[in-house]
């Protein structure tokens, strides 16, 4: 089967910046492709020229098997795209905005006003035709932007941070509608800097200044970039724990460190006699998860390293 | 139905939504065409009477009195002060107690029985000088016909205009600025708000083309224009008794031309600045002030320095000024004001054409 989006060697300069370059990689249809990395590394700019609102500097793209980047009117139909920024009617009551997005792809009659109703309740927002878009807390306001991108049936969704700025219960419900989108045939492109989210995503690219740096699914990166067994050291500085443990990965890791010793046979009680006979002051030491953040920390680490 | 056409309805029906959602429009649309006709109309009308002055008659005699009495018959003058000699009279001039004031020597009947030469004298405040010459004009008017000894002046009718009404100057004027402020300044706003929310980028995204984006904006505010044009012209016509004596057809189709060329400045702008801010401050230069200035409504293009006569041919509102003026008091058809007709239809393809050119699909 072809895969619903392919890039090949994407670059996009602005003036002598380069926001993104050098960038391949395909995207299975059905698949969660999650798209990580901090602000400003080139996440925004790739997603747009995908969806064929930014021309290319150098490269190929083929989205839903039309060559977005030279025909990006063809591909729109098959493309559905939330924006980073909030940007439905404020003014407009729920089912304006819908009827509105419904108008621009064409849909009409009879058959938009199922597809309407099936959207609408299938994202929880089947009683609220008559609301006013502004009145809406933000995780409604979210669902609502992504019913607007979905109402065509897409056959690949790109979403840009569709989940900054909401709150966690409303985030995880919104992960909860973009599975069901992918278990529906739906292809999902979406871009996000929280790593939790990154753990729902069936494969992830992470990007570094314009650089995909790594691509692989959450647990592929993990065994990659943090191999072994993570413990989390409560109450030392990193410095301190840095020299004790010359060959282990040693990062900040909110208010504790998160320190991956080099054997994979040491345990949290030696680990913590070994701090203890270095000299090393701590308060705790526990066996942790090892997570996407510490795959993250070390990858840009890595990539600011070379 | 084609897509092209349920696209640019969707577009349409949205820009309706938002009108009707944001009272500024509408008080923009609707209430301020009327505030201004009424300001025109009552407040500041150019029809200056019941000017107040001060008379200083050192003759006291009947020839004295007559002439006074001569000033103020036609109601354009009424005596509020009379004082024994010219200097007294600086403060009231100071104060803008009185406007003018007449002198009447010593004398007076004497020296006009004699035929000696001897005459009144009007003094005139001179800082406004609107109501100055206003005056003067009323004075010189009014004392004409008080020496015997002058030929009767030639008789003067203004025609088109007989009584001299300035409401047959204003309500053209009137629409003219409103619709030249108010179509420039909403689609400004409409198209540089979508860049400024994001939300132009979403509709990128979709299958809507630029040109449906554009007719969808225009189309509205183009309807909103007409009925403007239709209540102004209504209450104008009804308010201040202004005749419409040519077509009304024509007076509809001329005002279509001025408000595509003002909806395609309004349009290039927003495109152009692509921020509401900007849109507002540049649609307002470019549209209101020279169709209030240069057009020939405030002041007449004939007396104005060669390069603002250059500038004023290029205006739209000039043009329109003069197809109004022709159509409400002349009842000129087209065959006098093709050439107006032809200047606003090139001028409305080149702006417009100029914001569709300028209106990038992609994001920079």
């Amino acid at each position: 089967m072809k895969p619903a989006i392919s890039v090949r060697g994407l670059e996009r300069k602005f003036g002598k910046f380069v926001a993104v370059r050098d960038v391949s990689f395909e995207v299975r249809a059905g698949e969660i492709f999650g798209y990580l990395g901090a602000n400003g590394a080139g996440k925004s700019t790739t997603i747009r020229m995908l969806c064929g609102l930014l021309a290319a500097t150098a490269g190929e793209a083929e989205v839903a098997g039309v060559d977005v980047l030279r025909h990006p009117a063809d591909a729109r139909r098959a493309i559905g795209y939330m924006s980073q920024r909030f940007s439905l009617y404020l003014d407009l009551t729920v089912h304006e905005n819908l009827a509105f997005f419904g108008g621009a792809y064409g849909l009409f009659g009879a058959a938009f006003r199922a597809r309407r109703d099936e959207v609408a309740s299938e994202l929880g927002l089947g009683a609220l035709g008559a609301e006013i878009t502004g009145s809406l807390p933000g995780g409604l306001r979210q669902r609502l932007a992504l019913a607007c991108a979905i109402l065509h049936m897409p056959r690949v969704v790109f979403l840009d941070e569709p989940t900054a700025g909401v709150d966690p219960e409303a985030r995880r419900t919104f992960w909860r509608i973009i599975r069901r989108l992918a278990r529906g045939g739906s292809t999902i492109f979406v871009t996000t800097h929280y790593m939790d989210e990154a753990e729902y995503c069936d494969r992830v690219g992470l990007m570094v200044d314009g650089r995909l740096a790594a691509l692989d699914t959450p647990t592929g990166l993990k065994r990659t970039f943090a191999p072994g067994r993570m413990f989390e050291v409560r109450g030392a500085r990193a410095k301190e724990v840095a020299a004790a443990l010359p060959s282990a990965t040693v990062e900040p890791f909110g208010a504790a460190l998160h320190v991956r010793p080099n054997d994979a046979q040491v345990g949290a009680d030696e680990l913590a006699r070994v701090l203890d006979a270095r000299g090393v002051a701590q308060s705790g030491v526990t066996e942790t998860d090892v997570t996407l953040e510490d795959v993250f920390l070390r990858v840009v680490g890595g990539a600011g390293a070379s | 139905m084609s897509g092209s056409l349920r696209r640019t309805k969707a577009i349409a029906h949205k820009e309706v939504l938002h009108m009707i959602r944001d009272a500024r429009v509408l008080y923009l649309a609707l209430g301020l065409p009327v505030i201004m006709l009424l300001l025109f109309g009552y407040g500041i009308s150019m029809d200056v009477d019941h000017i107040p002055i001060a008379v200083v008659d050192q003759d006291h005699t009947e020839a004295s009195r007559r002439l006074v009495e001569k000033l103020v018959a036609g109601e354009n003058f009424v005596v509020v002060a009379r004082r024994d000699s010219a200097d007294e009279t600086t403060p009231l001039l100071r104060r803008g107690t009185v406007t003018a004031v007449v002198v009447i020597p010593a004398h007076y009947q004497r020296d006009l029985a004699r035929h000696d030469p001897t005459s009144a004298q009007l003094l005139v405040d001179g800082s406004d000088s609107i109501v100055a010459s206003i005056a003067l004009g009323d004075a010189v008017g009014s004392l004409e016909t008080l020496t015997p000894a002058a030929p009767e002046p030639p008789p003067l009718i203004a025609r088109f205009n007989p009584a001299m009404r300035s409401a047959y100057n204003f309500v053209p004027g009137v629409i003219a600025v409103i619709l030249a402020m108010v179509s420039s300044l909403l689609t400004g706003l409409t198209v540089a708000r979508e860049w400024e929310r994001g939300s132009m980028e979403q509709l990128f995204a979709t299958p809507v083309r630029r040109s449906e984006i554009i007719l969808g904006k225009l189309i509205p505010y183009a309807v909103l224009g007409m009925l403007q044009t239709l209540l102004i012209v209504t209450l104008g016509s009804w308010l201040f008794d202004v005749p419409i004596r040519g077509s009304l057809a024509l007076l509809f189709g001329a005002s279509a031309l001025f408000l595509c060329a003002m909806l395609g400045i309004g349009l290039a702008v927003s495109v152009i600045t692509k921020s509401q801010l900007v849109s507002v401050q540049v649609a307002l230069l470019v549209t209101m002030l020279p169709t209030t200035l240069l057009s020939g409504f405030m002041f007449p293009i004939a007396n104005m320095p060669w390069i603002l006569r250059v500038l004023s041919s290029l205006l739209p509102g000039r043009y329109y000024m003069t197809a109004l003026r022709g159509v409400f008091l002349k009842g000129n058809g087209v065959d006098v004001l093709a050439p107006q007709l032809v200047a606003l239809a090139v001028f409305s393809a080149l702006v417009l054409g100029l914001g569709i050119a300028k209106f990038k699909r992609r994001l920079s």
